[in-house]
């Protein structure tokens, strides 16, 4: 895998737009146009060379090392190729990703994966509020690719969210599938309180809930055979990373009543 | 020529174009896979009078499914694809769903689809819900036994072949059914093919046309061993039975590699169970554009 690696000089003086670091984007820009580029947010028109040390050729890969939480919209856009991020990252990473692979070594901020219709979002840390959530003005959250979370995620899991599956290893916060119209949300430690809240359609799964909303209704014990297929795709999707296969029997509860109620929250213990 | 001392005709099978697609249908144990594949494949035999060709290609492990569970790949063969699709739908919808603890996804990959679970998928009433993972989506419809999984499309061959066939000969009924079930049985095991009369295998091989309007095929008289001096026969005086082995393939190598594969199982054990000759059905090489030559397959 062959690319061009960043390497902050310093800690940046102001929130960075590093959506432009893409395989793609940058094999289009000569040398001079690449650290000509504008990465600040305020009126001091901070350039990349201003930041970043670059170094390697272009290829299908970038890597983002020294990495912080000030760094926003990292690997946004991305249609192929992956970008590797060494550190943590700001708001809104890995936004409108259609395909490739961002592979974040890190913690992440707000709004990662929103829009996201394709590809692959791995996050070795945790994950803050609206993973996969909408970004104001989009009329979905998520709508198709994967999010796979090692540690935990924030508040608002898939808020609006109406395609793909997020994976999170650790716990969700509160409110997880809040609006949702679609898709998979799946924890392996549990929910905060009153997840699927105008729960649609789509599918949360974990062993707890911390608090369940009224307006779901327990549907009993059931082997539900799409979860072997969930399991197994996951297994394609994330290797030797996956989780394990989810048990052959889950309690159901439909939901959220107080809309179409065509949703689900399975309890896996 | 004479092999084992068999003779086989210096003559070609003439098969023809056709869709081919399939699924793959799983179950809670192999038993309730393969009678949901059974009733599927139920009145599937010929195109012309059935609408499909349907037969189990093979069994499938539960590390081959996309559920994990026990599997059997049905294939569908049809005239065209819009043709495959209906009589799929129709299949699946009266065959597939109703069988206890069955679902069924695409059991062919291409790029050109056709639906699956696009119609049975209405069967849910407004409660069925679809779930996309990867690049499949799945249709989940609510049944008394829990849910009906089925996948949204499933890929069509538009180059397969219909009609490979070989025709065994001999004076020992018996024997002739004992051997036409081994060739049969060792087909089984060629990828991507099926053959679709009973147990694999005709005893009523027709001719285009018939003296009775409307009918558009009749018995094959120039085969029938009862009608051996009344019409101009082309079998032997002590040709007594005729079997003949139909084979539907996703491709044209996989049919060749059938019709070898059974050429050889008759060629090994027919002659002490009364098999004297191999020869194939055609049209004089005018209406299929697949044509195997017998001796070319020869083992």
């Amino acid at each position: 895998m062959s690319g061009l690696t960043f390497r902050a000089n310093s800690a940046p003086s102001e929130r960075l737009n590093l959506s432009h670091l893409t395989p793609k984007r940058i094999a289009e820009l000569s040398q001079s146009e690449l650290m000509a580029l504008n990465v600040g947010t305020t009126t001091k028109t901070l350039k990349l060379g201003d930041v970043f040390t670059v170094s390697g050729s272009a290829g299908d890969s970038v890597r983002i090392e020294g990495a912080t939480n000030r760094m926003d919209f990292v690997g946004s856009d991305l249609k192929e190729g992956t970008v590797i991020v060494e550190g943590d990252v700001g708001l809104s990473a890995g936004r409108n990703l259609r395909g490739g692979r961002l592979d974040i070594r890190g913690d992440a901020g707000a709004l990662l994966g929103s829009g996201i219709s394709g590809g692959e979002i791995l996050v070795k840390g945790s994950a803050g509020s609206l993973v996969g959530g909408l970004s104001p003005g989009d009329k979905f959250g998520m709508t198709g690719g994967l999010i796979a979370i090692d540690g935990d995620a924030g508040d608002r899991a898939g808020d609006r969210m109406r395609r793909g599956t997020i994976y999170v290893r650790g716990r969700c916060g509160s409110f997880a599938g809040s609006r949702m119209v679609g898709g998979t949300i799946w924890t392996e430690l549990g929910f905060g309180t009153d997840p699927g809240m105008l729960l649609r359609r789509g599918t949360l799964i974990g062993p707890s809930v911390e608090r369940m909303l009224p307006t779901f209704a327990d549907a009993g014990d059931h082997d539900i055979v799409i979860l072997r297929i969930l399991s197994r795709y996951m297994a394609s999707a994330l290797g030797s990373a996956a989780p394990k296969a989810l048990p052959g029997k889950v309690r159901k509860f439909a939901g959220d009543l107080a809309t179409i109620g065509k949703g689900e929250l399975l309890i896996t213990s | 020529m004479k092999v084992n001392g068999i003779e086989i005709d210096d003559t070609f099978a003439e098969a023809f174009g056709m869709a081919g697609t399939g699924v793959i249908i799983t179950a809670d144990t192999m038993k309730w896979a393969r009678i949901a594949a059974v009733t599927m494949s139920g009145f599937g035999t010929s195109v012309i009078g059935a609408g499909a060709e349907v037969g189990i290609d093979r069994e499938l492990s539960p590390d081959e499914t996309p559920d994990g569970r026990p599997g059997v790949r049905v294939l569908l063969f049809g005239f065209s694809p819009e043709s495959a699709a209906a009589q799929l739908k129709t299949r699946v919808g009266q065959c597939v769903l109703t069988s206890p603890g069955s679902a069924c996804y695409a059991g062919v990959d291409t790029k050109k689809r056709i639906g699956l679970g696009q119609g049975p998928r209405f069967f849910g009433d407004g409660f069925q819900t679809s779930k996309r993972l990867g690049k499949s989506r799945y249709w989940r419809v609510p049944v008394m036994d829990g849910e009906f999984v089925i996948e949204e499309t499933t890929g069509i061959v538009t180059d397969a072949v219909g009609g490979g066939n070989i025709l065994i000969l001999g004076n020992d009924r018996v024997g002739l059914l004992e051997t036409a079930e081994a060739a049969v049985e060792a087909i089984g095991g060629v990828a991507d093919v099926i053959t679709p009369f009973p147990g694999g295998i005709v005893r009523s091989g027709s001719k285009v046309g018939s003296k009775y309007a409307g009918a558009i095929a009749s018995t094959n008289d120039a085969f029938c061993p009862t009608l051996r001096g009344r019409v101009k026969s082309e079998l032997a005086p002590d040709t007594i039975a005729v079997l003949e082995i139909v084979i539907d393939g996703l491709t044209s190598d996989s049919v060749a590699q059938a019709m070898k594969v059974g050429m050889k199982t008759v060629l090994d054990m027919g002659a002490p169970k009364g098999v004297t000759r191999i020869t194939a059905g055609n049209y004089g090489g005018k209406l299929g554009q697949y044509h195997y030559k017998l001796r070319e397959l020869l083992p």
